[in-house]
């Protein structure tokens, strides 16, 4: 459509533009139509964390997905014998996509490690677009199963093989 | 009171006549009996002008007949508008009297009735079926009496006249009497199916918007649709078949009407002609003969109107013929104050169609116990909790209160003695006030002047906010509320001075986090507007949405060369905003980042498609402004589908500083500018406090600045006056303008706010966070153990360590009971509950 590249020959994009363009990198959201894509990056907000801000927390029902534009985060759990970090997000990374879905109390929490700025998206709003894109949930789903798929197929192709203990809880994909 | 009524259900249509206001019935009857007269009156008027005045030439006469004539007419007008008045007092008041009885009956139905009943079909039960009873009363007396008198008057008179002629008319009218009762009771059975139809469409309708969500969630409107026009269709058929009944009665009627001058102009005419009958008594003759034919068709309408209410009135009260299943308040004797204990004996409960949900239950709790109800979904649990709440009548087995059978005590007893949170709380339109009063308020009937000692204080509000963890949602929605310049000014001094302190501790740290007004800098979270007057508006012409019309502003851009710039401005975010938004519903999700609001947005769709073809100084000046207006609205840290260009930021700054000087001297009082020492009438406490915007959209942040408001409120002693501001927060209907949990908290925290003597908890924590959760779960363990009976029904397993018992439920039995350690080292079914069934082998 004209308007798309109207609006690239203005000298400044917008926020708006520029989501667009990180929206067309990302695997979850580079299946959609334009038009579908357009309501996506305008429902988008930015957010910004500090050092030490959490983006959620354990056990929080955030219902929320980020992609970082900038900055690093730890993924942190913490139990009985307290916390511990266990991965890493970083730049041009997207997480929480399956929070979108549907009610899920976070398993993790993610702490900012620097100043981070990321594109955030709310369950309310990524279900009130769906409602208005019908066609749209078989691609969403498919997307959500190749990246479930494709999460347990480098732990099993992980350098150096799986833990013993490891191997018995195998098959998230068998879900 | 003494005097036992037959419930609502029962009563038959006619015993509402007697119920209705009696005086005024009597009054219609005296105004009926003289109007009558005048009906009559003017007819032997006009036979004597005919026969007396005009044969024998008299004029005084004539004068005077006609004189009688007119006043006849003019006094038969005005009776038949009183007749009229007194129906419709009568009428309605009867109808609202109906409508009330039943909903006072329908709200106090079990809950399994409404486990099969639509609410729209409630609603068009008593909204659409009841108002044709309610006519009907209103001319049941009225009616009939009128037109019956009417037609024995001008029956006599025509005897009067000519006893044969008067045979001759009159003899249509038996034959109508026989025939139409059979085409009736056709119609009749018509209008049985088409209230049932109705009931069933309403039904439809009502199911199709709650489960709105579902429609969407599945795109299933192909198959609602079907499902609907199939029933409109049914309906369609049955009311043209009803009409043509209604219809069939009308013409018949007429038929036999149009038949009588016919016959009498054979007969009269023939005596006329032969010299037996004079013109004078022929002309008043057929006249009066005219005149049976109103109330005549009168009294048939209201042979049809009695019929169709007395079918629509016996299908809707036979629909609510349901007996509650429990008194709702003790007779002759103030309610139980129970001990909290709780016995289940042999506790069965079968639903309709035989299915066992409950299977002879014992359970024993001293008062004061806590005992959670575990166990997988389907197993009972929820079932278990409702029918020890009296919500559900179980089938067989007790449930003892205190000792006393939970089945026999009066609803009043239940709520004075226990406390119900549901699964899935309801919030009621209003404020949160009200909302949370809710549960305590009804225990005195509502009443407002028991308030005060009975209810309670605002401390005690406080206090069940805090534990719930909705005093900060509270805090916030008082901190959010704008102040009336009329009525808030001692709280807007205050306001300034909690602002100096906060800048003072709080300036500096949260410097990050706000946007000061700052009259050098351009405010990227104020509109466009705000950042040109800079001020708040004293008159009306100068708010925001209205200075696209304000001739004095627009003059002032045109002198700031800011027309051109913001009109560009507008149509940009015009052309974006209908490019993005276009097709989408009216949802609030899609508008909130929008400066065109949802209502506002098919018109702007059309405004863009002319944007595009023409110049901008070749649309309208309507167009021009609706673009303004766009422009006006403008927040750089809202509306992120147009960028701003740097230069224009400049342009507005020089823009504020040309309109200060200009309206400080045309018209000073206008604009009451943004300073530290003044109060901003136009803007939220928060902003006030802050004297700037909260950058942030991040929920931890927004926490940092609360905290240091609080800190500072606590300082002035005002936390508690913006706490009960926020409670008399509106809602919204169904609390939509809260938030799940919000819901959950509030329902919650009215029932704690009674304190009652055994509380049943049904999933009441599954909608919160995990901090709320152990909030609450904290003060179970804390502040009401030993004091209230607690029965929990819980989902989350993770926090049933603290109670004194735990019911493990499957296929409604307890599978088994005992305290945490007692169940996980036995290793049964709580233990594969929490760890799973590998880990329990």
């Amino acid at each position: 459509m004209n308007s798309y590249t109207e609006n690239r020959q203005l000298p400044e994009s917008s926020e708006f533009q520029q989501n667009l363009e990180l929206l067309r990198q990302m695997d979850f959201f580079s299946v959609l139509s334009l038009e579908a894509l357009k309501v996506f990056a305008y429902l988008f907000t930015r957010e910004k964390f500090s050092p030490g801000e959490d983006l959620f927390q354990q056990d929080d029902n955030d219902g929320k997905a980020f992609f970082i534009i900038s900055g690093t985060a730890d993924v942190v759990r913490e139990d009985e014998r307290g916390e511990a970090i266990l991965g890493k997000f970083a730049e041009g990374e997207f997480f929480g996509g399956l929070a979108l879905l549907g009610d899920m109390r976070r398993l993790f929490s993610v702490r900012a490690q620097e100043d981070m700025m990321c594109l955030v998206m709310t369950r309310e709003k990524f279900t009130k677009a769906l409602e208005q894109f019908p066609e749209l949930m078989p691609r969403v789903l498919q997307a959500t199963v190749k990246g479930i798929r494709l999460w347990e197929k480098r732990l099993l192709l992980e350098p150096g093989g799986l833990c013993n203990q490891c191997r018995k809880k195998v098959g998230v994909s068998l879900i | 009171m003494g005097k036992v009524e037959p419930p609502v259900v029962n009563r038959s249509l006619s015993s509402w006549i007697l119920a209705s206001n009696l005086k005024l019935q009597a009054l219609l009857l005296v105004v009926i009996v003289i109007a009558v007269f005048t009906r009559v009156f003017p007819l032997e008027m006009q036979k004597r002008i005919v026969n007396q005045a005009i044969r024998f030439g008299e004029l005084k006469m004539l004068f005077r007949y006609c004189g009688l004539y007119f006043a006849a007419v003019v006094l038969s007008v005005g009776l038949k508008y009183l007749i009229s008045v007194l129906q419709n007092l009568i009428g309605e008041s009867v109808l609202a009297d109906m409508r009330k009885d039943l909903y006072h009956h329908i709200l106090t139905l079990p809950l399994s009735f409404f486990r099969k009943t639509q609410p729209g079909l409630v609603v068009s039960a008593l909204v659409t079926e009841l108002a044709i009873a309610g006519s009907f009363i209103g001319m049941a007396v009225a009616v009939p009496v009128t037109s019956v008198l009417t037609l024995l008057a001008f029956a006599g008179y025509l005897f009067w006249l000519n006893p044969l002629l008067a045979a001759i008319s009159l003899s249509t009218y038996p034959l109508v009497l026989i025939l139409l009762p059979r085409v009736q009771s056709r119609a009749n059975l018509a209008n049985k199916k088409r209230v049932d139809a109705t009931r069933n469409l309403a039904g439809k309708i009502g199911e199709s918007i709650s489960g709105i969500h579902e429609i969407h969630g599945n795109g299933s409107y192909r198959i609602e649709n079907r499902k609907y026009d199939k029933m409109v269709e049914n309906l369609r058929k049955i009311r043209i078949s009803w009409n043509l009944y209604k219809f069939g009665v009308k013409v018949l009627n007429n038929f036999f009407n149009n038949l009588s001058p016919f016959l009498i102009f054979i007969v009269g005419g023939y005596l006329a002609i032969k010299g037996r009958l004079d013109l004078g008594a022929l002309v008043a003759f057929i006249s009066a003969q005219e005149k049976l034919y109103d109330p005549w068709k009168e009294l048939i309408e209201f042979y049809q109107v009695y019929q169709d209410a007395t079918v629509g009135y016996s299908r809707t009260m036979e629909y609510f013929d349901a007996m509650p299943e429990h008194t709702l308040e003790p007779e002759d004797r103030n309610p139980y104050e129970l001990r909290g204990s709780i016995e289940v004996k042999d506790l069965s409960f079968v639903a309709e169609g035989g299915i066992q949900l409950l299977d002879h239950i014992n359970l024993d709790l001293k008062p004061g116990e806590q005992l959670a109800l575990v166990g997988f979904s389907g197993s009972g649990k929820s079932t278990l909790a409702q029918c020890i709440g009296q919500l559900y009548s179980y089938t067989s087995g007790h449930v003892l209160l205190g000792g006393q059978e939970v089945k026999d005590l009066s609803k009043k007893d239940v709520v004075y003695n226990m406390g119900f949170v549901s699964q899935t709380p309801f919030t009621f339109e209003g404020t949160i006030r009200e909302n949370l009063l809710y549960s305590c308020a009804s225990l005195v009937d509502g009443d407002e002047s028991v308030e005060g000692e009975a209810m309670p204080s605002l401390d005690d509000m406080i206090e069940t906010l805090q534990q719930t963890g909705i005093f900060v949602d509270v805090l916030r929605f008082g901190l959010n509320t704008i102040l009336l310049y009329d009525e808030h000014q001692e709280l807007a001094a205050k306001v300034v001075r909690v602002r100096e302190h906060f800048r003072r501790d709080f300036g500096e740290e949260l410097a990050d986090y706000v946007e000061f007004f700052d009259v050098d800098e351009y405010l990227y979270h104020s509109s466009v507007a705000a950042n040109l007057t800079f001020g708040s508006p004293n008159k009306d012409t100068y708010i925001t949405e209205r200075l696209p019309e304000n001739d004095y502003f627009l003059r002032f851009t045109d002198k700031a060369d800011l027309t051109r710039p913001l009109l560009t401005l507008g149509a940009d975010l015009c052309r974006q905003t209908v490019d993005i938004l276009g097709n989408l519903p009216p949802d609030k999700v899609f508008f909130e980042q929008s400066p065109i609001k949802a209502d506002e947005l098919e018109g702007y769709k059309e405004l863009a498609k002319r944007v595009a073809r023409k110049k901008l100084h070749q649309l309208s000046s309507q167009d021009r402004t609706s673009l303004l207006r766009l422009a006006l609205r403008f927040t750089p840290s809202v509306h992120k589908m147009v960028r701003m260009p740097s230069i224009f930021e400049e342009l507005i700054l020089e823009g504020r500083a040309l309109f200060k000087e200009m309206i400080s001297h045309d018209d000073p009082e206008a604009i009451m500018f943004y300073k530290t020492s003044e109060y901003i009438y136009s803007q939220t406490i928060l902003d006030n406090i802050l004297f700037g915007k909260s950058k942030t959209v991040n929920p931890q942040t927004e926490e940092k600045i609360h905290q240091s408001i609080i800190q500072v409120l606590i300082g002035e002693d005002l936390l508690e006056t913006i706490v009960e501001i926020g409670m008399e927060f509106q809602v919204g209907s169904k609390g939509d303008r809260l938030s799940g949990g919000q819901r959950q908290k509030l329902a919650i925290a009215r029932i704690f706010l009674k304190v009652p003597g055994v509380l049943i908890m049904d999933e009441a924590t599954s909608a919160l966070d995990n901090n709320s959760q152990s909030r609450i779960q904290g003060l179970l363990d804390s502040k009401w153990k030993g004091k209230s009976t607690l029965i929990a029904v819980v989902h989350r397993l993770d926090i049933i360590k603290g109670y004194d018992k735990i019911a493990v439920m499957k296929a409604g039995r307890i599978g088994e009971i005992g305290t945490y350690e007692e169940l996980i080292s036995k290793k049964g079914m709580l233990h594969e509950l929490i760890y799973g069934k590998q880990a329990a082998a």
